[in-house]
């Protein structure tokens, strides 16, 4: 068989895949963004800019998204880090596996059982209550903004550890030693030889992080008690309450947009950084 | 440093642990401890509706995994020797998939798909023989596996694309040299080589689908996959069946990953 | 089956309705005079035999599957009937009709039955979303048992699309343990209260009829209006209110039972049940009105299990199984024959059978807030806010 064709046959079936699955339910939505609310819910054909005008009607869910995200993000690695340092350099090889393993396994248990987890210790019954009899005031934990973000870095702390791990085991041990061998204090070592080596893994985890926050709606509806709205809740309202099938397109193009902009942009960023791996390297 | 480690241990671990916990409940409620049974874990083993649920997610884990990897693997393998427009399209392509989030794929898949039955449906009725048993298209299996399947392709290319960038090409070469036929070569050299990715690509694949709630939520149509079943359970007022549920989801991913690390360990010191 | 001479006309029940809801007679008169104080004696006698009948069929299949509200039905009541029929009830729970359109709309839902509220059913036949039922396969649906003015409504130009399953009302559900005395009465003290000593303890339904209604009630618009500027105002207090709520959701039971939250818009049953297990927590009908609505038992078109379907909606019709039901979910029913075997405390609750003088400024929902666009962008506004 002619390479050529070998090579065609090989990419037929994931280019099918990719044009039915992908390109064309995106270009259904982006041609749905154009048309109007159907009598009782739903699409009728049309072609208007009404919808995408409109969006500044939803400008709450994309301010609480835009703010959250990169907060939840930055959150997610000021905490996972220290953890992946401490499992790539510090840890006993034989515990190494283990303790990782650990970190993964939560990640296993569905994300609704573990938000519903969250209620409870936030809720009156929970953490509150022990802060009460701590005589530390009965704040109120649920249904805020800080729930979320709590429930979004316990979410995602795991799927951010793991690439910053592996960037950080491939560093070359002896690089380290090196450093302390020639003076610098361990602070200096760090941070001019291990985090920028680990930069390529930081990168990875926190688009990763971002990219899923941006889409997120469970969290905010299970631990924001339908008080704080992401632009996933608009958009499940959008269908699933509203059933205004051309506004929800329309939300959902911006968002499309607004994820290129900003992952792209990110990506230029961090590319002068970290020395521009150009696809996203998980293993 | 040590002390923080086991701290954040510990805030990971507390809200499984009361998951568990309270799976072992006699009473009902899913937050009033009140005495210990194992009612809850036999309620949900035998609860026609979770076990379906769950082979329905296993099922579909499975099949979208086993065609993302197959043809995943293929594409990326494809792709070494392709340049320019197809290229740069491949990687659009990919890079769309992963970049654009799950409910805006799940939503876009439910209205394209929905709109492709109504324009469908009435066909098949009008030109099949019997009008009454006529073959209505519906979103349930099919249309879960090719929601799920979509974004582990994407995955699979990635991962096998930078396996296969990180082989050692002097080994391809010789092998041809030597006069190995190019599938010969493939089968010999550049598989074993790629093989632990394709492994790892499946495995995440696998997790991927059968722990989706978002794209399933709009997909599914009268299908139940376990993340699904739990979402319904929770909004039809908590039990602890739901904590014996996750807590035996929980224990089965442990179990599972702990063998697939040992199996990779003895297969390849380094992978 | 019984002998019709044995109750009053239709018309006799309707004026007396019409009498007991203006205030002319009390709650027992209109009781004792329609029968539904009645002596269970002969009603029981004729229970058997309907009960020996067809609900209790085999061979309708292994499940069926059921769309329906928060706390509405009794489990023990569905692990008898997966006995009896070996079908066993795979339920969905929604807080709201726009979501059970939602998901018809969509399609594939795989529902065999559904509890659509009274207003809603116009609109399912309009959208060719719903089966007319076959009245000959729900033996225990007696027409004549029903009061007309919530069973009414399933009936679609001159078809059933549904049976009456129960009645209820709309207003609101205080825990009094906070209130420190205060009279609750109307929605303007729901408000009024939210935004002060309640801050962050009140939850409103994720539900646009009910939660729009809720403020528009509270300036004395209908609770149906569709008006753009009635609904401005309406809007207006809503996104003042949300950073005082606790909670925007039609589950909203747990909540009051754990104590985070201490007010809720709440219907009949939910404030009976959680008044049962919590007295200090009382039901209010705001003064202004509120909403009187009625619940049935459906079947959408395109139902996999249409046997099982039928047999499901006649076992819940059985009027030995609604009165469990009843004692169950706590809301008030439009059957004469339940009403008959329900204990007297239930019937007196005024909870469930609220005075006339509350009832009466009650308005039934109206077809048009389902579709009208600008209600739900309202409500949609208002949760992004």
């Amino acid at each position: 068989m002619r390479p050529q064709v070998r090579t065609a046959l090989f990419l037929f079936p994931a280019g099918a895949w990719f044009f039915a699955m992908l390109v064309l339910p995106l270009v259904v939505i982006f041609v749905f963004s154009f048309g109007e609310r159907g009598p009782a819910g739903g699409y009728v054909p049309a072609l208007t800019f009404d919808n995408f005008l409109n969006l500044g009607s939803r400008w709450a869910a994309f301010r609480n998204t835009l703010v959250l995200a990169p907060v939840g993000t930055l959150t997610c690695l000021l905490i996972a880090y220290p953890l992946a340092y401490f499992l790539a350099i510090r840890a006993n090889a034989k515990w190494r596996t283990l303790l990782l393993i650990l970190v993964i396994v939560p990640f296993w248990t569905s994300i609704l059982i573990r938000s519903y987890a969250w209620i409870y210790l936030l809720g009156g019954q929970g953490l509150p209550s022990l802060l009460n009899a701590l005589g530390l005031g009965n704040p109120r934990l649920i249904n805020t903004p800080f729930a979320v973000l709590v429930g979004i870095v316990y979410g995602y702390l795991p799927l951010m550890v793991f690439p910053i791990y592996v960037s950080l085991e491939r560093l070359d041990k002896r690089l380290l030693e090196a450093s302390g061998d020639l003076g610098a204090p361990p602070i200096n070592t760090f941070l001019t030889v291990t985090l920028p080596l680990s930069m390529p893994g930081v990168a990875t985890g926190c688009m990763l992080v971002f990219i899923l926050l941006m889409g997120e709606f469970l969290i905010p509806s299970m631990l924001g008690g339908g008080k704080v709205f992401f632009v996933g809740n608009a958009l499940v309202d959008l269908f699933l309450q509203s059933r205004n099938w051309a506004f929800g397109s329309a939300v959902a193009v911006a968002l499309v947009l607004v994820m290129l902009i900003t992952v792209t942009a990110y990506m230029r960023f961090t590319r002068r950084w970290a020395g521009g791996r150009d696809d996203i390297s998980l293993m | 440093m040590r002390l923080y480690v086991v701290a954040v241990y510990l805030f990971l671990y507390v809200p499984i642990g009361i998951i568990v916990l309270f799976s072992f409940n006699a009473g009902k409620a899913a937050t009033q401890l009140q005495g210990f049974s194992l009612q809850w874990y036999g309620k949900a083993l035998s609860n026609t509706f979770v076990m379906e649920a769950f082979q329905t997610s296993l099922t579909v884990a499975m099949t979208s995994a086993l065609l993302a990897t197959v043809f995943g693997t293929m594409a990326a393998l494809a792709l070494q020797s392709v340049k320019g427009r197809v290229r740069v399209v491949f990687d659009a392509l990919i890079y769309i998939a992963v970049m654009v989030p799950g409910i805006v794929i799940g939503i876009a898949t439910l209205i394209a798909l929905v709109t492709l039955f109504d324009w469908v449906n009435p066909l098949l009725t009008a030109i099949w023989p019997l009008a009454d048993a006529a073959p209505q298209l519906a979103l349930g299996y099919g249309s879960l596996i090719a929601a799920h399947g979509l974004f582990s392709m994407a995955l699979v290319i990635i991962i096998v694309r930078a396996r296969i960038a990180g082989m050692d090409r002097s080994l391809i070469e010789a092998s041809s040299d030597l006069g190995a036929t190019p599938f010969g070569t493939f089968r010999q050299v550049t598989l074993p080589q790629i093989f632990p990715g394709i492994l790892a690509a499946f495995l995440l694949a696998f997790t991927f689908s059968f722990d989706d709630f978002v794209i399933a939520f709009f997909v599914a149509g009268s299908q139940t996959t376990l993340p699904i079943y739990v979402f319904s359970s929770i909004r039809r007022g908590v039990t602890p069946e739901v904590n014996a549920i996750g807590s035996m989801v929980l224990a089965v991913s442990l179990v599972l990953l702990i063998t697939a690390q040992s199996i990779l360990r003895r297969r390849a010191p380094k992978s | 089956m019984t002998d019709r001479s044995d109750f009053i006309s239709r018309e006799k029940f309707m004026a007396e309705l019409a009498r007991y809801k203006k205030g002319s007679v009390s709650r027992r008169h209109f009781m004792g005079v329609t029968g539904l104080g009645l002596a269970t004696g002969v009603l029981g006698s004729a229970l058997p035999g309907l009960r020996g009948a067809a609900w209790a069929q085999s061979g309708i299949g292994d499940r069926v599957i059921l769309a329906s509200w928060p706390n509405y039905h009794d489990p023990a009541n569905f692990e008898a009937f997966a006995a009896a029929t070996g079908a066993a009830v795979d339920m969905s729970v929604f807080g709201s009709n726009e979501e059970m359109l939602a998901k018809l709309q969509a399609g594939g839902t795989g529902w065999d039955v559904f509890v659509p509220t009274n207003y809603t059913i116009s609109t399912y036949v309009d959208l060719d979303l719903i089966e007319p039922l076959d009245l000959s396969r729900i033996p225990n649906y007696d027409l004549a048992s029903f009061d007309p003015r919530f069973a009414e409504p399933g009936t679609v130009n001159g078809v059933v699309y549904a049976v009456s399953r129960n009645w209820g009302t709309t207003g609101y559900a205080v825990n009094t343990a906070h209130t420190a005395g205060r009279q609750m009465a109307s929605w303007k003290d729901f408000w009024d209260v939210t935004m002060a000593e309640f801050s962050g303890r009140t939850m409103v339904h994720d539900y646009q009829l009910t939660t729009i209604g809720a403020a528009l009630k509270s300036f004395g618009y209908s609770f149906n209006s569709i008006d753009p500027k009635e609904l401005a105002d309406a809007e207006k207090l809503l996104i003042e209110a949300k950073p005082h709520l606790f909670a925007i959701t039609s589950d909203y039971q747990p909540s009051m039972r754990s104590g985070d939250a201490w007010m809720t818009i709440c219907w009949t049953g939910d404030a009976l049940q959680l008044h049962r297990d919590i007295p200090e927590i009382v039901y209010v009908l705001g003064t202004e009105g509120g909403e009187l609505w009625s619940d049935f038992l459906a079947i959408p078109k395109g139902a996999p299990h249409l046997d099982a379907a039928y047999a499901l909606i006649n076992y819940l019709l059985d009027p030995a199984v609604n009165m469990k039901e009843v004692l169950f979910h706590g809301y008030p029913v439009a059957d004469k024959r339940v009403d008959a075997l329900l204990p007297p405390e239930i019937l007196n609750d005024p909870i469930m059978y609220p005075a006339a003088e509350l009832l009466t400024p009650l308005e039934f929902g109206a077809a048009v807030t389902l579709t009208d666009p600008g209600r739900a962008e309202v409500m949609a506004r208002f949760k992004s806010a």
